[in-house]
């Protein structure tokens, strides 16, 4: 037996002790189950944390049996294992139902890729661990009122004092602020060097007092980002990631890993909506040429899309820019799919009817807008693809 | 994948990348667009012959090299790239796809070393391989006479057909459609076509001797086999067309100054480069996630043959469109190479089914008795 079908056995053993298995086959059965679509559901704030709580006791269980961080270094908690072993857990793990994982995705597919690659080794002795356990949370402290697509116009000042820095200034969409312990945050050191030299990384503290997250309300009418003041916050020089000024390139990491993570729909399972569409589809009777030609057209881009984005990930080269390249592919996937959707769900997307498997989809007519912007907007994506991947000048 | 084999599948694209560097110009494509031949003698005995590149997807036992799809693949991205022209598409994909997916050891014997050390050009004459609708042309027929057969009708058009020295037909026998290799001589009629670079001709029978290949009523079968093969591996052909362009449109947008600025730094030129290169990427990783599947005998390759139809059909033809417009008027002339890769892109998307008819199909295999059609092939095969 070889040591992945021995990894294999331990990883079912494990989730049929933990997990409910899913009934076989994936295709959705109409009328059954959640009539919401995973990836693009608003939850109320008790469900939010409901779910989240959890997520995150899921977690515990999975880190504790040794499955919490496969690819990760021993030393800091991980498995020390290789992609494959990922792959083989993923695959195993899609038939069983599992705490959705959607809070996740900025402290695992974003805050940690970052301290994993860039920190040094007292911060991820401290918090890489913790992280993947879920014992602590994070969130992402980037985008200011006045630093949306020109991220490295951050104006939140750190001053030097002895021992560390002081740290002043305000920052907006920050998702999972309100049940984060420790945030990525850039913040200007160097108000003299050039715009893109005077940034610096750090890591801090969210139940600090100096501290206040307020929730904003966003198109879907909940509040899953917010509004974040910081009123002379005190960061140690131990929780500066990497050296002051070199905040843009550790930023720019960042950025690209959270591309990389929505090229693949958040890593959420179920994320890809056609299934639902074309059991929609069925259910309601539409067998039209016109929806047979559209669903097909998006089974070709659901198709491209997961197969430029394997190929895009496995690429060690262009690793730094070919996210980008993949979050615009998904994003012309999904604007698509939203269109199809209208064709194929009709009035029950504007209106609650009752019917099952329709309202629903107004969520993702929603949501879908945010994959545009958040991560980088669609032009700044293209102009980052054409001058890192294309070389060609900037403008 | 290992990386042994990757190393392998690297090195493999390399040479090729050497060879047409070394061997392959403009003005070569310039003189097969004049002598209508599809390609250079010369250059295909050293392409084929000395580095063994037609031998790759045949047994060994039939003068191959036992490799798979994937290195077939490789070639063919690399020959798109170079808008390379040569027998390879209709004889080494078509031809040997075609006798492979027979089963007929005889006929494989007979025919595949020839094709494999490229001294054999074939190619496969059926309607749908030129991009007719079943229904469309009528078929050929096929008629036993004293146990010898010969065949009546014509084909509209067939790739590389007034080349090729072995011609096969799928033909209507009375008993279903079945391959046949013609072993007399049919009138051909070069056609005047769009892709200068990719002869076709019109092939008539009139009482042509041929040989059964494979089972009677196996036509439609190894038809069906062939498509998806031919389909998958034209796609890894676009793909790396559609590479070239825009590496052309992006050459030319950072040395092309108007308003006193590179094109290429104004924002409606970058992002519609970044556009196109969307869509070779998607392209290249489709083509090769289908040639993966090919080699592993994956039950969805019928779905996944006509997802590469539709999409590296288009993307080919949308790149090389708009590096025509990039380059602007220059672009629009005979004397810059623009309009070769758009001309072969356009072609192409006409081989084998339209994007529009892919999608019909792809509508019929993604509805729930199209899946299970899918599995019946999987567990039958």
């Amino acid at each position: 037996m070889s040591d992945l079908d021995d990894f294999r056995a331990r990883v079912r053993e494990f989730l049929d002790a933990h997990a409910e298995r899913r009934p076989h086959g994936t295709a959705p059965k109409w009328g059954e189950g959640e009539d919401r679509l995973s990836g693009f559901t608003t939850h109320t704030d008790e469900e939010e944390k409901a779910e989240t709580a959890a997520a995150r006791a899921w977690r515990r269980e999975l880190f504790d049996a040794g499955f919490g961080w496969l690819t990760g270094p021993v030393e800091y908690g991980g498995a020390g294992l290789g992609p494959e072993y990922q792959e083989a857990y993923d695959e195993l793990a899609a038939d069983y139902r599992i705490p959705g994982q959607r809070c996740f995705v900025v402290g695992l597919g974003i805050v940690g890729p970052t301290i994993a690659g860039h920190a040094d080794h007292a911060i991820k002795e401290r918090y890489l661990a913790p992280l993947h356990r879920a014992d602590l949370m994070a969130c992402q402290l980037f985008s200011e009122p006045e630093a949306g697509s020109d991220l490295a116009g951050v104006r939140t000042r750190a001053v030097r004092e002895e021992g560390g820095w002081r740290v002043t200034g305000q920052k907006v969409w920050t998702s999972g602020a309100h049940y984060s312990d420790i945030g990525e945050l850039l913040v200007r050191t160097d108000p003299e060097a050039p715009k893109h030299r005077g940034l610096t990384i750090m890591i801090v503290d969210m139940h600090d007092p100096a501290i206040e997250v307020r929730p904003l309300r966003q198109i879907t009418g909940n509040a899953d980002f917010n509004e974040v003041f910081i009123d002379g916050l005190f960061v140690p020089d131990s929780h500066v990631v990497g050296e002051p000024g070199t905040g843009w390139r550790v930023a720019t990491s960042t950025l690209s890993t959270e591309r990389r993570t929505m090229s693949r729909g958040g890593n959420t399972r179920d994320y890809d909506p056609l299934p639902r569409l074309q059991a929609a589809a069925r259910a309601l009777g539409r067998t039209d040429a016109a929806t047979r030609l559209q669903l097909a057209e998006l089974t070709v881009l659901s198709r491209v899309v997961a197969a430029t984005t394997r190929a895009l990930a496995a690429d060690e080269e262009r690793a730094a820019y070919a996210p980008a390249l993949g979050k615009l592919l998904m994003t012309d996937y999904l604007l698509r799919l939203r269109s199809v959707a209208d064709h194929v769900i009709g009035p029950g997307i504007v209106a609650d009817t009752g019917e099952w498997g329709t309202w629903a989809w107004h969520e993702l007519t929603v949501r879908v807008m945010s994959q545009r912007i958040a991560g980088g907007t669609d032009e700044i994506l293209k102009n980052i693809v054409s001058e890192r991947m294309l070389g060609l000048p900037r403008g | 994948m290992t990386d042994e084999r990757e190393q392998d599948l690297a090195n493999l694209r390399e040479m090729v990348r050497d060879f047409l560097g070394d061997r392959w110009s403009e003005q070569q494509i310039r003189d097969v667009m004049a002598d209508g031949t599809g390609g250079d003698a010369a250059v295909w005995g050293r392409f084929a012959g000395d580095l063994g590149l037609a031998s790759l997807p045949f047994p060994e036992e039939y003068g191959g090299a036992g490799a798979g799809w994937t290195e077939v693949g490789i070639v063919l991205e690399e020959a798109g790239r170079a808008l390379f022209c040569s027998p390879y598409f209709a004889s080494v994909v078509l031809g040997g796809a075609a006798l492979l997916a027979s089963g007929d050891e005889r006929a494989c014997a007979r025919y595949l070393p020839g094709i494999a050390d490229g001294s054999r050009r074939a190619t496969l004459a059926a309607p749908e391989v030129a991009g007719y609708r079943p229904g469309d042309q009528p078929r050929v027929t096929a008629t036993r006479m004293d146990g010898a057969w010969t065949l009546d009708g014509h084909v509209a058009q067939v790739v590389d057909g007034a080349t090729a020295e072995l011609v096969l037909v799928v033909a209507e026998t009375g008993a279903g459609t079945a391959l046949f290799a013609v072993t007399g001589e049919p009138a051909r009629t070069p056609l005047t076509t769009l892709d200068l670079t990719r002869p076709l001709a019109r092939l008539d029978f009139r009482d042509t001797p041929a040989e059964l290949v494979g089972a009677e009523g196996a036509g439609a079968e190894i038809l069906a086999r062939v498509l998806d093969v031919a389909a998958i591996a034209l796609a890894a052909e676009q793909a790396g067309g559609a590479a070239r362009v825009v590496e052309m449109a992006v050459e030319y947008a950072k040395v092309r100054r108007q308003f006193g600025a590179l094109i290429g730094s104004f924002q409606a030129v970058k992002h519609k480069c970044a556009e196109m290169l969307m869509l070779a990427e998607g392209a290249r990783a489709t083509a090769r996630t289908a040639l993966d599947a090919l080699d592993r005998d994956d039950p969805e390759v019928p779905l996944l043959a006509r997802i590469t139809g539709v999409y590296c059909s288009d993307a080919f033809v949308r790149c090389a469109t708009e590096n025509i417009h990039v380059h602007g008027g220059i672009g629009y002339t005979w004397e810059h190479p623009a309009h070769l890769w758009f001309k072969r892109a356009q072609g192409s998307r006409l081989l084998l089914g339209d994007p529009a008819s892919h999608l019909e199909r792809i509508a019929e295999l993604t509805e729930p008795s199209g899946l299970d059609e899918l599995t019946t092939e999987a567990a039958t095969a």
